[in-house]
């Protein structure tokens, strides 16, 4: 990260990817948003070129899926079935790919072994809640925020030993700490262990962690592409997803190799929802809105949407408005 | 200095000699009773009796963790019932404990672990759980080590310092107590003085933190990563060091994994795990540490580490 098209986004928006009445996702539609955002990002003619740019038949690749939502707000598996789709087609094995996520409990709610052939592994860090087994000992950043006696976030064990590449399917949601949760807490955030220490308490310390998660090799260099389904999105009490109040639908993908600029593309988004809702601003800071977040204009949390600019200053991204290349398709 | 001699608890055990075959069966060989039945046991084939005082014992909290979600606190991390802060504070005393069912196991590894005088009262639910933690501390071998402290703790006997000493352990912060300062140790410790207040000691978990970071993590002798109800106690002497790690929530679930820092650079280790497989991975030393992960741990373990 940020790869080879620093700055650049391609939002895809198709009307017909979703039927909201039935919650359901339309694969072929999908198919399609997958394969013109790569191409207009690659610039490629053909699916074929545009993911052999980043992926190779020999690489054993993750597909890191947000499922913190689910099943209702999680990486769709159609996006993910499609992704897959282009990885085999590509003469990537089924074998050599798994589609991951930190928590057993969260993943085991979607559905992604009907979108995906046989061999295909499905594989979550954590099968009991809390366990460190499923992460490297060896790989980690230690801090102490609040005086918890666990100093350590332990990098995935996946990714530190068997992964050469990865695919970054985070959601466009609203997060109560960290302003909103995209590709770069997605990969942060569900790379290691230990995070939610970074934010038990109003004031958070997510401003910085995120981008320094984010930033550890061998994450910083296997993260090869990133493709943000916002299919669905929150606009306020994510990262999960109980309230249906809080749930719309921008029926978009957000597709890049940069981390920060379709960060800020997706916090735009989500402002922008928030704007037409009514409600504060992400970036409000005032102790008057912290409480019952039942009303949107209350959280339990300062939010730290500055986390994104924060991990463009470790060269993670771009993140000026002014430099950031957003392509947009209407299919 | 005091030496953890690793005496085996002692089974208290109130009821008659009509349940001489259920401690048979258990392989208990020896039990304390009141003095009022003393003379009732004696002569039953097979287990040795000998009479006790509970009242003149002191009488030790049923080790357990309190999750108080209800309840508000400077701290999310769970409540641990930990004897820890008695056994340092008084390490000659004789110790009583009531601790029904599962919890009866832990008592006998928790007293083990510091080398306490201790007796432990269960019900007939404890007796299996008592009994196998019994079995499985008579294949320790036998290390006279002395205990291992980084603070030196200037402990005054009150009720302060005995809450600020318990947080201490409860934090996996190695600590004696000291009659006066002790010029080897890591860190000194006296409430009152300039640099730990007697207003701070006010919340024993605002002095213990202030302590950790007095002391510096770099500079403890053992840090457990991965789990916050696993405390150690740990004794060193000649070129090795031996963990007792405790699970305090083990009468309730084990522990899926927990990654152990010990300083110093010790090649060689061994385990022994109760009731599980004594297995370590991720076995490994950098220029000032050791470092291994113990993948499950019940209730109880004692790994050697050695040169």
């Amino acid at each position: 990260m940020p790869g080879p098209y620093p700055g650049v986004v391609v939002r895809v928006h198709s009307e017909s990817c979703l039927d909201t009445e039935r919650d359901q996702a339309n694969m072929e539609s999908v198919r399609r948003m997958v394969s013109a955002g790569m191409k207009s990002l690659t610039g490629a003619g053909s699916d074929h070129d545009a993911w052999t740019r980043f992926i190779a038949p020999h690489d054993v690749v993750g597909i890191k899926v947000n499922c913190s939502g689910a099943p209702r707000i999680c990486s769709a598996p159609e996006v993910v079935g499609a992704i897959v789709e282009n990885l085999t087609a590509i003469g990537v094995p089924a074998n050599q790919i798994y589609i991951y996520e930190r928590f057993a409990n969260q993943l085991q709610t979607v559905p992604y072994a009907k979108f995906v052939p046989p061999g295909v592994t499905i594989w979550a860090a954590e099968e009991s809640r809390g366990t460190i087994l499923g992460y490297d000992p060896h790989t980690y950043v230690e801090c102490n925020f609040f005086g918890e006696e666990d100093t350590r976030s332990n990098l995935v064990r996946l990714v530190a030993d068997k992964l050469t590449k990865i695919i970054n399917v985070p959601n466009a949601k609203e997060h109560q700490a960290a302003g909103v949760t995209g590709c770069l807490k997605n990969i942060a955030y569900g790379d290691f262990s230990n995070v939610a220490r970074s934010h038990q308490y109003e004031k958070t310390n997510t401003y910085s962690f995120i981008g320094t998660l984010a930033s550890v090799e061998p994450v910083r260099s296997r993260v090869v592409l990133n493709i943000m389904d916002a299919l669905r999105g929150v606009w306020h009490q994510g990262p999960f997803n109980r309230d249906p109040r809080f749930r719309f639908y921008p029926k978009q993908l957000l597709i890049g190799t940069d981390p920060v600029a379709i960060d800020h593309t997706e916090l735009d988004l989500i402002e922008a929802k928030r704007k037409a809702e009514g409600a504060v601003s992400l970036w409000d800071r005032s102790r008057s809105h912290l409480g019952d977040n039942r009303d949107p204009n209350m959280n339990h949390f300062i939010r730290e949407p500055g986390h994104i600019e924060y991990a463009s200053r470790l060269g993670l991204g771009i993140y000026d408005s002014s430099k950031i290349h957003l392509r947009e398709i209407e299919l | 200095m005091l030496l953890v001699a690793a005496a085996l608890p002692l089974l208290f055990w109130d009821a008659g000699p009509s349940t001489a075959p259920a401690l048979r069966d258990a392989h208990i060989e020896r039990i304390a009773v009141p003095a009022a039945q003393e003379a009732a046991w004696k002569g039953v084939a097979g287990i040795v009796v000998q009479a006790a005082d509970v009242g003149r014992l002191r009488k030790l909290a049923v080790p357990s963790v309190e999750y108080r979600p209800d309840q508000a606190s400077a701290s999310r991390a769970p409540w641990i019932q930990s004897n820890g802060w008695e056994f340092v504070r008084a390490p000659g005393a004789h110790f009583y404990y009531d601790a029904p069912g599962k919890a009866a196991g832990l008592a006998a590894a928790e007293a083990f672990s510091y080398g306490a005088d201790a007796l432990i009262h269960t019900d007939a639910a404890g007796l299996q759980y008592f009994a196998e933690m019994l079995a499985f501390l008579r294949g320790i071998e036998r290390l006279d080590l002395p205990p291992l402290a980084d603070i030196a703790f200037q402990d005054d006997g009150g009720d302060t310092a005995g809450e600020v000493l318990n947080l201490m352990l409860r934090n996996n912060l190695l600590v004696r107590a000291a009659a006066a300062p002790d010029p080897k140790a890591k860190l000194n410790v006296r409430l009152g003085s300039a640099q730990f207040p007697l207003e701070t000691a006010q919340d024993p978990a605002a002095m213990a933190h202030l302590v950790r970071s007095a002391l510096g993590d770099d500079h403890r002798s053992i840090r457990i990563y991965g789990t916050q109800v696993v405390l150690a106690r740990v004794t060193a002497g000649g070129g090795r060091l031996r963990l007792a790690l405790l699970n305090y929530d083990g009468a309730r679930r084990k522990v899926d994994g927990l990654h152990v820092r010990a300083l110093g650079r010790f090649p060689k280790h061994t385990g022994a795990v109760a009731g599980g497989a004594a297995q370590i991975d991720d076995y490994s030393l950098d220029d000032q540490a050791t470092e291994f992960t113990l993948p499950e741990l019940k209730t109880f373990a004692v790994i050697d580490l050695s040169r």
